[in-house]
């Protein structure tokens, strides 16, 4: 401190009101022109939303005008279709459903790591290669599953393989950008010292950066497989088999009784294979 | 030959050096004398200027001669740079990999070892007391275990040259001078091992026959002996 500073009175005088007449003290102009632009910000967003509101037709009148049908709905909810018939179509359904889910990772896993490794940084694939495979990969995941599914059943037909083929091609798009993020979030150290032996790319690869990002792929695909079978209840809507296609057939059919039976299998299933690769995650030590 | 990072930080300052093949070298200085990177850029891992030749080939020049100097040497470093998800067995094969043909690949990858290394592996591994742990994943081994298994990985292959970052740190006394002895006594006259061994331990650096001393990225002394006038000026700042 100055020695002016150190003489200085202390609290400082507060300078005197402003005499009537005198001219009014300036007020910066910045403070309410963004309160003005945070009140125009606010009014735009609730246009948009009740915008959105009205485009949709979304409203209470509609929910009680369809009472009767809702009703209905509720009604056959609360009496599962228990015959013994019944139950065999849903178990045979869950199976398949298992089966698309299980046929689309083996598919999409190969494809999807080998993107992954084609993708990732670290591993060091030549920039053309690298470029290619990480637009072929944002196409592949681009396309939604469902218009894939659309595009198999136009092509090969209704059934459980076009489920499967679809969820492959998407799979392996996800996986790709997925998995090559795995890899490189290894540490770089054990890569280097492999490296600086002359080893190359792939061999590096295979010896010091697959082995490292093993737990997360590991887990990436449990939970890929977790995803299909999501996928797969979906998509049987458009015939590619599963159950999906069944609670297609119930829901087209008003027959609520079935469908209250084929949502308690689907959630009963995706609950189990929650748990299963879970405990299958714990094992290998990756995150849970 | 000079070494600058982005940001202007000059690691190692218009070093000139001439190391024979055969020598055995202790590279003494502090941490941030610029060991490390001069180590790291015989070997063409860090972009230099001006001109590094080991063996007569250029590890920044074509993609052959770097493969050749990096396939020719063996690498120690500090800190630990082992695979922990793979046994220390492939961990120590792993400086060979550059040579391994197709039936070594699948040797090493279903947990045995190549037929050419096998009985040198063996016979370091039980010279560095790590026969033991070849078996186990690198996760489980102690830091002093995984330290010597990057020693065997780097002497494994009868390497032409052998860089050494701290190679005993991490190690007990008794372990840490062998593993000095191993880099000391590395090679044979019919197959002689260039051995450049960067320390900050005075210690270490008295046991081989010559001694360079960094400081600030450059070269603060070259001779044989290490004396209190000498440490001085390395560690102190004071002209040696």
């Amino acid at each position: 401190m100055t020695p002016e500073e150190l003489t200085r009175p202390w609290p400082p005088p507060t300078p005197k009101p402003a005499e009537r007449g005198a001219p009014p003290t300036p007020v910066p102009s910045a403070v309410p022109r963004r309160r003005l632009l945070r009140w125009a910000a606010v009014g735009a967003i609730l246009v948009l939303l009740v915008w959105s509101v009205q485009g949709t037709g979304v409203s209470v009148g509609a929910l009680i005008d369809g009472r009767e049908g809702g009703l209905h709905l509720v009604r056959g909810f609360l009496h599962p279709d228990l015959s013994a018939a019944f139950l065999a179509d849903v178990g045979s359904a869950v199976l398949q459903t298992v089966q698309i889910s299980l046929t689309g990772l083996l598919l999409a896993a190969p494809l999807g790591l080998a993107g992954a490794l084609l993708i990732a940084g670290n591993v060091g694939a030549p920039g053309w290669l690298r470029g290619s495979a990480r637009a072929g990969a944002a196409f592949l995941r681009g396309v939604p599953d469902l218009l894939w599914a659309l595009l198999f059943v136009a092509t090969i037909g209704p059934g459980p393989a076009a489920g499967a083929l679809a969820i492959a091609v998407h799979g392996a798009g996800l996986l790709a950008k997925l998995g090559a993020e795995q890899l490189e979030a290894i540490d770089p150290a054990p890569v280097e010292a492999v490296r600086l032996t002359g080893t190359g790319r792939a061999a590096t690869a295979v010896l010091a950066i697959i082995p490292q990002a093993r737990a997360g792929l590991a887990s990436l695909l449990l939970y890929q497989w977790e995803c299909n079978l999501r996928t797969s209840t979906v998509i049987g809507f458009v015939g590619a088999g599963g159950i999906g296609q069944e609670l297609a057939i119930s829901l087209r059919l008003f027959r609520y009784d079935e469908l209250s039976t084929l949502i308690l299998a689907v959630l009963a299933m995706i609950l189990l294979v929650d748990q299963l690769s879970r405990v299958i995650r714990r094992r290998m030590g990756a995150a849970t | 030959m000079s070494v600058e990072f982005p940001g202007g930080v000059r690691a190692v300052d218009r070093l000139t050096l001439r190391i024979a093949e055969g020598e055995r070298v202790a590279l003494l200085g502090p941490s941030g004398a610029g060991k490390s990177t001069l180590l790291r850029a015989l070997l063409g891992a860090v972009p230099v200027s001006g001109r590094v030749r080991v063996g007569g080939h250029d590890p920044h020049g074509p993609r052959r001669a770097a493969a050749w100097i990096r396939s020719g040497t063996g690498v120690v470093r500090q800190g630990n740079d082992l695979v922990l998800g793979v046994s220390g067995r492939l961990n120590a094969l792993m400086g060979t990999a550059a040579t391994w043909r197709t039936r070594d690949w699948l040797r090493a990858l279903t947990g045995q070892i190549p037929a050419p290394f096998q009985s040198q592996l063996e016979t370091l591994a039980a010279q560095h007391g790590i026969l033991g742990c070849l078996r186990q994943p690198a996760r489980e081994l102690s830091g002093g275990q995984r330290q010597r298994v990057a020693l065997v990985r780097a002497l494994l292959g009868q390497p032409r040259l052998l860089l050494a970052d701290e190679p005993t740190s991490g190690l007990d006394p008794v372990t840490a001078a062998a593993a000095v002895d191993a880099l000391r006594t590395a090679g044979s006259p019919a197959r002689p091992v260039t051995v450049i061994v960067a320390t900050h331990d005075l210690a270490v650096a008295r046991q081989f026959p010559r001694i360079l001393a960094m400081r600030d990225g450059r070269l603060a002394y070259d001779g044989a002996t290490l004396d209190e006038s000498v440490t001085a000026g390395i560690y102190r700042g004071d002209q040696p």
